[in-house]
């Protein structure tokens, strides 16, 4: 589970319009949005690299300036990563280089 | 109705996005939940960029959890850029430090030794060093990522104790042109005014930043601004089309290096047409052409004639036109308040004093200084940049609190303050970044202690110098959190030391604002925070050189356990008796001021109650600044109290245009420039080690301008190798409207021995400043292959 809030700008006179594709992404909830064009979203993804994929959906709407990251919960990742059970690795690497192995 | 923890972490993650726009949603934090919650919210600075951003660092059951911004933090208003948001999940990464690593020799393997071997290790290199090749055979390169507790103790151990100024940092890569220029043109380092000038100005002039990607929030400042007020001017001065040039009005794309013709062209407009603020230059402005020497508004104004719009726009090639030149002059002399920000483009130049000078020329000719909403801002790449290295003694000329190293009553301020003999700071500056490696090339530094920062990737030209500290001439210790390339191949110690927020300190942001992070968590097992390393090796230097004064210069910080009271210690020697009277005066700010601030504390702040509202947001100005009052030599509202210019004026200064130190030829017939992607942070160490990161950006790429991959048949994707006369790299070709034609660009963060394009940058350095030349050096390119599958790289 991975949560995170955002401030989503657009243009104010498209406000209803990128609220409406906003919340058709789905894992998007709008808590509400301002006169200009400022919007509290909340976004509720599996992992961290699923929330990376809904916010390039975000970024890439037409009507959407910024997508702005305000507060970021990854407790069950962060966990499983102290604990060694996730690596946050995306890649596959080789071990250490030889010059920074440790003997 | 029972609230799911999903529930709970919904609502707070809406609620924090909430406080920004001072909104209200139909439910409150003071909720059972939230009582409930056994999330502990830590406050400190990020550590990537220097814009200085305020955050928090949620931390559950002692790992680092989750994290959120500070809306009431004057920095950042609480937003924050991906980079920030993630930077905490390297702190559990497998890859960090925790055992000193040794070996005697460079090719050998690294053992794991304790940390009791490792400091005497290190303290018996240095001390021999000295006692066989004398003091200056000894040097240290910080970073303006060090905590100004670490840089000032480095420093204090090295000039106090061992004797030497050799002592550097990698601001003299990013920033010492800034500080020459704001010495040269104000009279003192550092801007009068700060971020608060975005939400006033009319004409933002950016120039030479990329500052959608390399300062996020600042650029978020500025969109905002620009949003609210559509009349408000963005004008982009830069060769290569970037992020930021979205939101400009005009944007002004010329031929690289050439920018100094376009600032003269300004003030050339600005006078002519008579927009320049006779009253302001009348009363606190006098012209300089040259060390010394003095001159007259009508001797500058004739050294103009050469830049008429017309002139400069055949100068500057590229699409810039003679009107857009006058547009520009007029928007920039005559709004309500001009704010003017760059960094690296005219920082990382031979011309770069130069450079800045030119910008600040405009702001004193027009007086779009020290009123809201204007400013001359040079924004700083990194977080410590200013507070650690510029202001507490981090560069080679410089002492503590703004001190020139050659002025004696200086130095001894200093020795008495340390309780130090008269003396014992050598009155020679050290050798600044690229000496200094040059002597190490030579073999000359004997003993090398380098802190968190990666040479062997961030020098310019650096498979040169990387040659030099390959060898075992030059015995290197390195103290960081992960492996960067420098201790893959420079090291012979590596000592693991405690990331952000498992230490704490201060960073001082570009605006002069000193903001504390307090420890939120433990380091891993085994790595220590470097003023614990520095206190226990200077004690050992002390026994193994049998010299009490060393002693001396660790007596205050004895026995303090190190995660509180010995950095404690630290800041409060530095504020209270190295900062007190100087310009940067920080007295009024000790830790127990800075913890119950949301941001921090602007210097000057002499007193407590002055620090807690802020401090200083516009220096030199009676009424805003304490000092401006305190040390006014007349009536007048401007006050430039600055120790460099012992008139009392601000100087414009006579500065021609001069080219980069290497132009393109028929041999190598492109411009190349370097910069920072958004994603990443300097040489990609930490942010490299973060998924999300690595893979919105996983290598480098060269981007070429549409036309001139026509003209060589290169293809988006496919490889091209990149030549000057210093280095090669290979990487897959981005073709977009972005650099001029002419000219190709790389991102500097990639590690892969391919895309390391420090093997291509040059290493010319302003005469000034000693900084080098990373934005233009002269290359040429081939199509070598089609597009490859690449692998990113991290060591
Ligand atoms: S803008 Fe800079 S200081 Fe702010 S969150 Fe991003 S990297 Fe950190």
């Amino acid at each position: 589970m991975v949560i995170a809030g955002f401030v989503v700008q657009c243009q104010p006179q498209s406000q209803q319009d990128t609220v409406a594709a906003l919340e058709a992404i789905g894992q998007v909830e709008v808590f509400g949005a301002d006169e200009k064009g400022n919007i509290v979203t909340v976004v509720d993804a599996e992992s961290s690299a699923d929330l990376e994929k809904i916010v390039k959906r975000m970024e890439k709407l037409e009507q959407v300036l910024t997508v702005g990251l305000t507060y970021l919960n990854m407790e069950d990742e962060a966990e499983k990563i102290a604990l060694g059970e996730l690596s946050p690795d995306p890649f596959p690497r080789k071990p250490l280089k030889k010059a920074t192995m440790t003997t | 109705m029972v609230q799911t923890r999903r529930d709970f972490l919904k609502r707070t993650a809406a609620l924090s996005a909430a406080s920004y726009l001072g909104m209200l949603l139909p439910f409150n934090s003071a909720g059972e939940a939230l009582a409930a919650d056994d999330t502990v919210w830590h406050r400190g600075s990020c550590r990537l960029c220097g814009t200085g951003c305020r955050l928090e660092l949620g931390v559950k059951n002692g790992l680092p959890t989750a994290l959120r911004g500070v809306p009431e933090s004057r920095t950042n208003m609480g937003f924050l850029c991906m980079k920030g948001m993630l930077f905490w999940k390297v702190m559990n990464h497998t890859d960090r430090l925790t055992t000193p690593l040794y070996r005697a020799k460079k090719s050998d393997k690294f053992k794991k030794i304790s940390w009791d071997e490792a400091m005497n290790i290190a303290a018996d290199k240095f001390a021999g060093a000295v006692k066989e090749h004398g003091p200056n055979s000894v040097a240290y390169y910080g970073s303006g990522q060090a905590l100004t507790e670490e840089t000032y103790f480095f420093q204090k151990i090295f000039r106090g104790g061992l004797q030497t100024n050799n002592v550097e940092g990698n601001p003299r890569l990013c920033m010492a042109s800034a500080t020459a220029g704001y010495m040269t043109s104000f009279g003192a380092d550092e801007p009068i005014g700060g971020y608060a000038d975005i939400e006033k100005a009319d004409c933002i002039f950016i120039i030479g930043s990329n500052m959608a990607e390399a300062h996020p929030v600042i650029f978020r400042r500025v969109m905002r601004r620009k949003l609210d007020n559509p009349k408000v001017t963005v004008i982009n001065a830069d060769p290569r089309i970037s992020l930021t040039s979205r939101i400009a009005d005009i944007h002004l794309q010329f031929n690289p290096g050439t920018d100094l013709a376009l600032l003269n062209a300004l003030a050339y407009v600005i006078i002519d047409e008579k927009l320049h603020n006779e009253q302001f230059i009348k009363d606190y402005v006098a012209f300089k052409k040259g060390k010394e020497e003095s001159c007259d508004f009508e001797e500058y104004k004739k050294s103009l004639a050469d830049y008429t719009p017309e002139k400069a726009a055949t100068i500057m090639g590229g699409k810039v036109t003679a009107d857009q030149i006058r547009e520009v002059a007029r928007k920039f002399a005559t709004s309500k308040g001009t704010l003017s920000m760059w960094t690296m483009g005219l920082n990382q130049r031979k011309q770069g004093v130069w450079a800045n000078n030119l910008i600040h020329n405009l702001h004193i000719l027009t007086g779009q200084l020290l009123k809201e909403g204007a400013d001359s801002l040079s924004l700083t790449g990194q977080p410590n940049a200013c507070g650690g290295v510029r202001e507490a003694g981090g560069l080679c000329h410089i002492l503590p609190g703004h001190r020139p190293i050659e002025k004696e009553p200086l130095r001894n301020q200093v020795e008495e303050a340390w309780g130090v003999p008269k003396g014992r700071i050598p009155a020679e500056p050290g050798l600044h970044t690229m000496a200094m490696f040059t002597a190490v090339n030579e073999g000359k530094i004997k003993a090398m202690w380098i802190n968190c920062t990666s040479p062997v990737q961030s020098l310019p030209n650096c498979d040169l110098y990387n040659k030099g500290m390959a060898k075992d001439d030059t015995f290197i210790v390195c103290t960081d959190i992960f492996p960067t390339k420098t201790t893959e191949l420079a090291a012979n110690l590596v000592l693991p030391t405690a990331f952000h927020f498992e230490k704490t300190g201060v960073y001082g942001c570009t605006e002069r604002r000193s903001q504390i992070t307090r420890k939120a968590i433990n380091p891993p097992k085994g790595a220590r925070p470097e003023v614990e390393i520095i206190r226990d090796w200077a004690a050992l230097l002390a026994k193994k050189l049998n010299d009490p004064v060393i002693t001396q210069c660790i007596k205050p910080f004895e026995g303090l356990e190190p995660e509180y009271a010995l950095p404690k210690a630290i800041w409060d020697e530095y504020s209270q008796k190295l900062t007190k009277g100087r310009d940067n005066d920080l007295s009024g700010a000790p830790y127990e001021v800075l913890e119950g601030m949301f941001d921090g504390v602007q210097w000057p702040a002499p007193t407590a109650e002055y620090a807690k509202t802020g401090g200083t947001v516009k220096k030199f100005v009676r009424g805003m600044d304490p000092l401006a009052e305190k040390l006014k030599t007349d009536d007048k509202p401007y006050q430039f109290y600055g120790a460099a210019h012992p008139d009392h004026k601000l100087w414009v200064w006579l500065r021609p245009q001069a080219n980069p130190a290497e132009m393109p030829d028929a041999d190598y017939p492109f411009y190349l420039s370097t910069g920072r992607i958004i994603d990443h942070w300097h040489t990609m160490s930490i942010t490299g080690r973060i998924p999300e990161l690595l893979r919105a950006n996983p290598y480098a790429y060269i981007e070429i301008n549409p036309k001139d991959a026509t003209r060589l048949g290169i293809k988006p994707g496919d490889m091209v190798e990149i030549t000057s006369r210093r280095g090669t790299n290979i990487m897959p070709a981005k073709v977009y409207e972005g650099p001029i034609e002419g000219m190709v660009f790389a991102y500097w963060h990639d590690q892969h021995p391919d895309r390391m394009i420090n093997k291509v940058t040059i290493d010319a350095i302003d005469p000034g400043s000693k900084q080098p030349e990373f934005k233009i050096c002269a290359c040429k390119i081939k199509k070598v292959s089609g597009p490859q599958a690449l692998k990113p790289y991290i060591t």
